[in-house]
């Protein structure tokens, strides 16, 4: 199976992900019954936006190679491996093998876990699935085998499904939004490991009475919500702080706004690619049941307008520069940068655990990101393979190391990274008792209901 | 013409969606509308200059009093989009 797998994955490697991507898309479109004109469109429209990410992505490591490298030497931190962001990784994961393959694995996956009725989650946001990629090509690096990093990536798509019908009920009553769920890995992911510590923040009676508000906080730091101006921010401190001239520094500040500006339009061109597929998939899934009832799962973006988690994914940017400070000594070697601008990923479903309050759920947000940064230094070597093997950035050898903050940081990425370290047999047999264990809390303590409680507050 | 702010999370993922099927909609009902994307976050009342925001997700109060809002989520979940289609038609045909 592993050998099979493995062959298939060597010969996408060899046509490249800019070849291979569209034509699985493509082929996918067709079987999912859509027209071949608009399928094609879709393939090619995510072939394109792969070169313009890629072209963006360069831009990128040529600024921040060599800065992060000076930066780390002359304020001694020692924090020079890059965060290129979720944008960027997302590209890149999807790019690779694993990535390439995923959405049918997913579909079909979802399809197999609906017909044995061991999820009510219908995953109609392919374009997330490259989480579960991500995961998939770090353990392709660290195994050297294709195969078994599609393994990891399938049991991840089915984790993200379990995950999303546990924290169903929760959602629902906190944002009032029936009938969706959030198989979304860049947020649950932080709330399995969120939960423990928001259980025990729940028992202390004084940190609850610290209300911040949200609509201030929303209003004071608005501005570091942009990326026009973070990219600027966080360019010219980079640069001055790596000792530049006053001309580097502006450069460095005008192209780190446009990399923050840039890479993002491109991934907005990949999603509008991926869309049709989508629908199509969800049409075809809903199709093979009908009259059951479903919960579609969305992209948790669509939780992040509520004022609780704007505030505090806000918060998270100077609490994960102090953080990557602070964990120094214990071995991190992480510069958030890209991922600064979007904590709301990591607030978003950490803030229904403590009822939405601003500062819990940052503390949580903190510590989520705090294990996290130590374990994104520790995954750097296969995040810059992977931006390496994408072809777009020349990386002199040990000169740039890329991280990214955000899915180097879910539980789920540095958990398979280890399991799938042991022997093939054993990591099968820890994936599978994971997996149970998910299962189980899910159907034994549904957040909302039996644990995380939601009282019901007057409006 | 009509402007259309989609408004998400990050101005890429969910608000990419609801673009390519606005797109179908204004182009298979002969419509016309300057359509542009934003995340919530960098979204300030002085800043709207929209005819209508279409959100995937919760929007602030003030951003409500400074444009019409309609809820998109129907567009991503694909439950009950004619509903959608048809408020910002009769937005986009208002004189």
């Amino acid at each position: 199976m592993e050998s099979i797998l493995s062959v298939i994955g060597e010969f996408i490697n060899n046509l490249g992900s800019t070849i291979v991507m569209p034509i699985i898309i493509t082929v996918l479109g067709l079987i999912l019954g859509m027209k071949f004109s608009k399928a094609l469109r879709s393939g090619l429209t995510i072939a394109v936006a792969f070169v313009g990410i890629f072209l963006t992505v360069g831009l990128l490591g040529e600024n921040m190679g060599v800065l992060g490298t000076a930066f780390a030497e002359r304020t001694g931190t020692g924090l020079d491996i890059i965060d290129i962001g979720w944008p960027a990784a997302a590209a890149i994961a999807f790019g690779t093998p694993v990535g390439n393959l995923i959405i049918p694995i997913g579909i079909v996956l979802n399809l197999v876990l609906l017909l044995l009725g061991l999820t009510k989650t219908l995953d109609i946001d392919v374009w997330n699935y490259w989480h579960q990629a991500f995961i998939g090509s770090v353990v392709a690096y660290i195994t050297g085998s294709v195969g078994l990093g599609l393994i990891a990536a399938a049991v991840n798509v089915i984790m993200a499904l379990f995950l999303a019908d546990w924290s169903q009920p929760l959602i629902e009553k906190y944002f009032k939004l029936p009938g969706v769920s959030f198989p979304h890995l860049q947020s649950a992911g932080y709330m399995l490991l969120a939960a423990p510590f928001a259980a025990l923040f729940r028992k202390i009676p004084f940190l609850a009475k610290m209300n911040l508000d949200p609509d201030t906080i929303r209003k004071r730091l608005g501005i570091l919500g942009e990326p026009i101006f973070l990219g600027l921010i966080i360019g010219v401190l980079l640069a001055a702080f790596a000792g530049q001239d006053v001309q580097g520094i502006l450069t460095t500040g005008i192209n780190i706004a446009a990399v923050m500006v840039l890479i993002p339009r491109m991934v907005s061109l990949l999603v509008e690619g991926l869309s049709p597929i989508a629908t199509a998939a969800s049409q075809f899934m809903s199709k093979k049941f009908p009259g059951r009832e479903f919960f579609i799962g969305l992209d948790s973006a669509v939780l992040i307008g509520s004022p609780s988690v704007i505030a505090s994914g806000l918060l998270m940017i100077p609490v994960e520069i102090g953080l990557a400070l602070l964990l120094v000594p214990l071995g991190n070697r992480t510069l958030p940068f890209i991922d600064l601008a979007d904590g709301v990923f990591v607030t978003a479903m950490i803030a229904p655990l403590v009822a939405g309050d601003v500062l819990l759920t940052t503390l949580l947000g903190g510590i989520v990101m705090g294990i996290g940064m130590i374990f994104t230094t520790i995954l750097s070597p296969a995040v810059t393979a992977m931006v390496e093997a994408a072809g777009s950035v020349d990386i002199p050898a040990g000169y740039a190391n890329y991280t990214v903050l955000s899915d180097g940081a879910i539980p789920h990425s540095y958990i398979f990274y280890y399991i799938f370290q042991s022997p093939v047999a054993i990591a099968l047999i820890i994936s599978a008792v994971l997996l149970v264990g998910q299962y189980f809390l899910t159907k034994k303590y549904p957040m909302g209901e039996k644990i995380f409680k939601i009282e019901e507050k007057a409006e | 013409m009509k402007k259309v702010y989609i408004v998400c999370a990050t101005g890429i993922a969910t608000s990419s969606m609801l673009r390519v099927k606005i797109d179908d909609f204004l182009h298979e009902n002969g419509l016309d509308a300057v359509i542009s994307q934003y995340r919530i976050a960098e979204l300030t009342p002085d800043r709207i200059d929209a005819d209508v925001i279409i959100a995937t997700t919760e929007v602030p109060p003030e951003i409500k009093e400074a444009a019409y809002c309609i809820n998109g989520l129907p567009l991503l979940t694909g439950v009950g989009e004619s509903v959608v289609f048809d408020e910002l038609e009769k937005i986009l045909n208002e004189k």
